[in-house]
């Protein structure tokens, strides 16, 4: 029964992953036979300005979402512990913006923040102005994390509600008889007893980052002035719409190691092993 | 305790606001699907003229020969429901294996699994249309089906809750002469139920919404899934505003559908009691 699996995986993956060496050291156009040109890829995609603008926009998206999305999931996780009836509806509400269908939240959210869409209008009632949210190159990027961790916080809060359930209460009780105030007991009790729930948290959130694709292609389509082109999108225009796959592959390639290279930075730094005696 | 019922009370409140916020995309996307498009920016979220116009816009071939919805609905279904069947049976099957079975190279088999998973799904696009193009597969339902038939992470997930099942069921089983089908189907996925509802319910709900890979390898829009239809269309007919959004409901229903009925196998399955 497992080598049914690879068989499937030898069609399916490891083919696939020579065909990707292939494409990153050569120069081919769908048609022909692949032609060897060592590293020129590799500096084509280096010395490419739309790459590094995308990668600058990973890095920004990466800096609005951490930040929010981390702690809009913790006070999520913090609320539904205290919270003693109707705790299965609200986590539903939360999971239900994380499997609805991306395209069509897209769409729907690109809707409601439109020039004068329900929100704009509410907030000139209200306020006074509106806000430009996919049309303004330094609010889009802005726009697109917030949509993001709309889909993302009711798992992440899950995630970080089950760590949270797990820390041993007569911690909290001895903490209480040494007269820890309640900050103290936030930063040097819960965060750390829940290492390895947030360390999970941003390695899934740094996967997203890399891989987003359907909300900006379809919200902003990659503008304004690509404030909000993501790697993805790059690769998708240069493979399948200026035919440059071997370009596209090496791309991928160096995107992936980048977000590998995050992830072990990440873990390096922050991660410890936590345990409960 | 006493003392804290102001506070609690307010969380409460908070949290239950909080929760209708996150809903109110979709009551916004729901209601707004049943008014016409000149209404939409201009009456209040309640008032208007509701009806279902707009679904029949949508569904109505003859107006517009270029908006096929109701064929790619079924296309849509065919393939998210072929998707499941597969991953679920063979996660089952080659979970059974990885979990329960001995065989030669188990562990490094094990290894494949993990290493396939860290690899992001972004670096296979390229190299996999270029195997579909060399099967000749380019715009037919293969090319939407063939390479999603089976996951690392569906057999990963059922072969971790396989582990948690006593041999002693299997013992037992195996001396009442059951062969290798009866053990899975009566005692392996009766109690692992909750795993199989979410590799079912995630890779159903990954398949219906893949949206990148059917605009790369699907050409005719007679043979898209209703995902890239709907996008299409909202892109060049944005002014549609009312079927758009009939159209993004119909997108959104049949996961949140299957997720409203597996919702007590997925709260388990993520371990948490909430009541």
């Amino acid at each position: 029964m497992a080598s049914s699996w690879l068989g499937y995986s030898v069609l399916f993956w490891f083919y696939p992953f020579v065909w990707l060496a292939i494409l990153s050291v050569t120069q081919w156009q769908f048609i022909g036979t692949p032609r060897f040109n060592g590293l020129y890829n590799f500096i084509g995609v280096m010395q490419d300005e739309l790459f590094w603008k995308s990668m600058l926009n990973v890095l920004r998206f990466l800096l609005y979402y951490i930040p929010i999305v981390l702690v809009a999931s913790l006070l999520f996780a913090a609320g539904l512990k205290r919270i003693k009836y109707g705790k299965g509806f609200i986590a539903l509400s939360f999971l239900l913006a994380n499997v609805s269908s991306g395209v069509a939240y897209s769409i729907v959210f690109s809707k409601l923040f439109s020039e004068y869409g329900p929100i704009n209008e509410f907030l000139r009632e209200w306020l006074g102005f509106a806000i430009p949210w996919f049309t303004n190159p330094d609010c889009a990027m802005l726009s697109i994390a917030l949509i993001v961790t709309w889909k993302f916080v009711g798992y992440y809060g899950l995630i970080l509600y089950s760590g949270m359930m797990a820390i041993p209460k007569d911690i909290y009780s001895a903490a209480i008889l040494d007269k820890t105030g309640r900050f103290k007991q936030l930063y040097a009790i819960t965060l750390p007893m829940m290492n390895a729930q947030i360390i999970m948290v941003l390695v899934l959130a740094i996967t997203v980052a890399f891989g987003i694709f359907t909300e900006p292609y379809l919200i902003t389509g990659g503008g304004p002035l690509n404030s909000t082109t993501t790697p993805m999108v790059v690769m998708y225009e240069a493979a399948f719409q200026n035919m440059k796959p071997s370009w596209a592959a090496t791309m991928s390639i160096i995107v992936a190691a980048c977000s590998f290279a995050l992830i072990w930075i990440l873990r390096r730094m922050f991660e410890k092993n936590i345990e409960i005696v | 305790m006493k003392k804290f019922k102001p506070l609690s009370l307010l969380i409460h409140l908070a949290m239950l606001t909080l929760a209708i916020t996150w809903l109110y995309p979709f009551i916004w996307m729901v209601v707004v699907s049943f008014k016409d498009t000149a209404q939409i920016y201009t009456t209040a979220l309640f008032d208007g003229r509701f009806s279902l116009d707009n679904y029949a816009f949508l569904f109505d071939n003859s107006a517009r020969a270029d908006k096929p919805f109701l064929r790619t609905l079924f296309n849509s279904m065919f393939i998210a429901i072929t998707i499941t069947a597969s991953v679920t049976l063979t996660s089952t099957l080659v979970g059974y294996a990885v979990a329960k079975i001995q065989f030669r190279g188990k562990s490094a088999f094990k290894n494949l699994l993990i290493v396939q998973m860290v690899f992001p799904v972004f670096m296979f696009i390229i190299p996999q249309f270029v195997l579909m193009r060399e099967l000749g597969l380019i715009n037919s339902y293969g090319a939407m089906i063939l390479p999603f038939m089976m996951s690392a992470w569906g057999i990963f997930m059922v072969s971790q809750s396989f582990k948690g099942t006593p041999n002693d069921y299997i013992y037992a089983a195996k001396l009442d002469h059951a062969s290798l089908w009866g053990i899975l189907r009566h005692v392996m996925m009766p109690l692992n139920k909750s795993i199989l509802a979410i590799v079912a319910l995630f890779t159903f709900s990954s398949a219906w919404d893949n949206f990148l890979w059917p605009l790369i390898v699907m050409r005719e829009a007679e043979k898209m899934p209703f995902s890239v239809l709907l996008a299409t269309f909202s892109k060049s007919y944005g002014v549609y505003l009312g079927p758009v959004m009939a159209g993004a409901v119909v997108q959104t229903l049949p996961v949140v559908i299957l997720f409203i009925l597996f919702r007590k196998y997925f709260l388990q399955g993520m371990s948490l009691s909430l009541k």
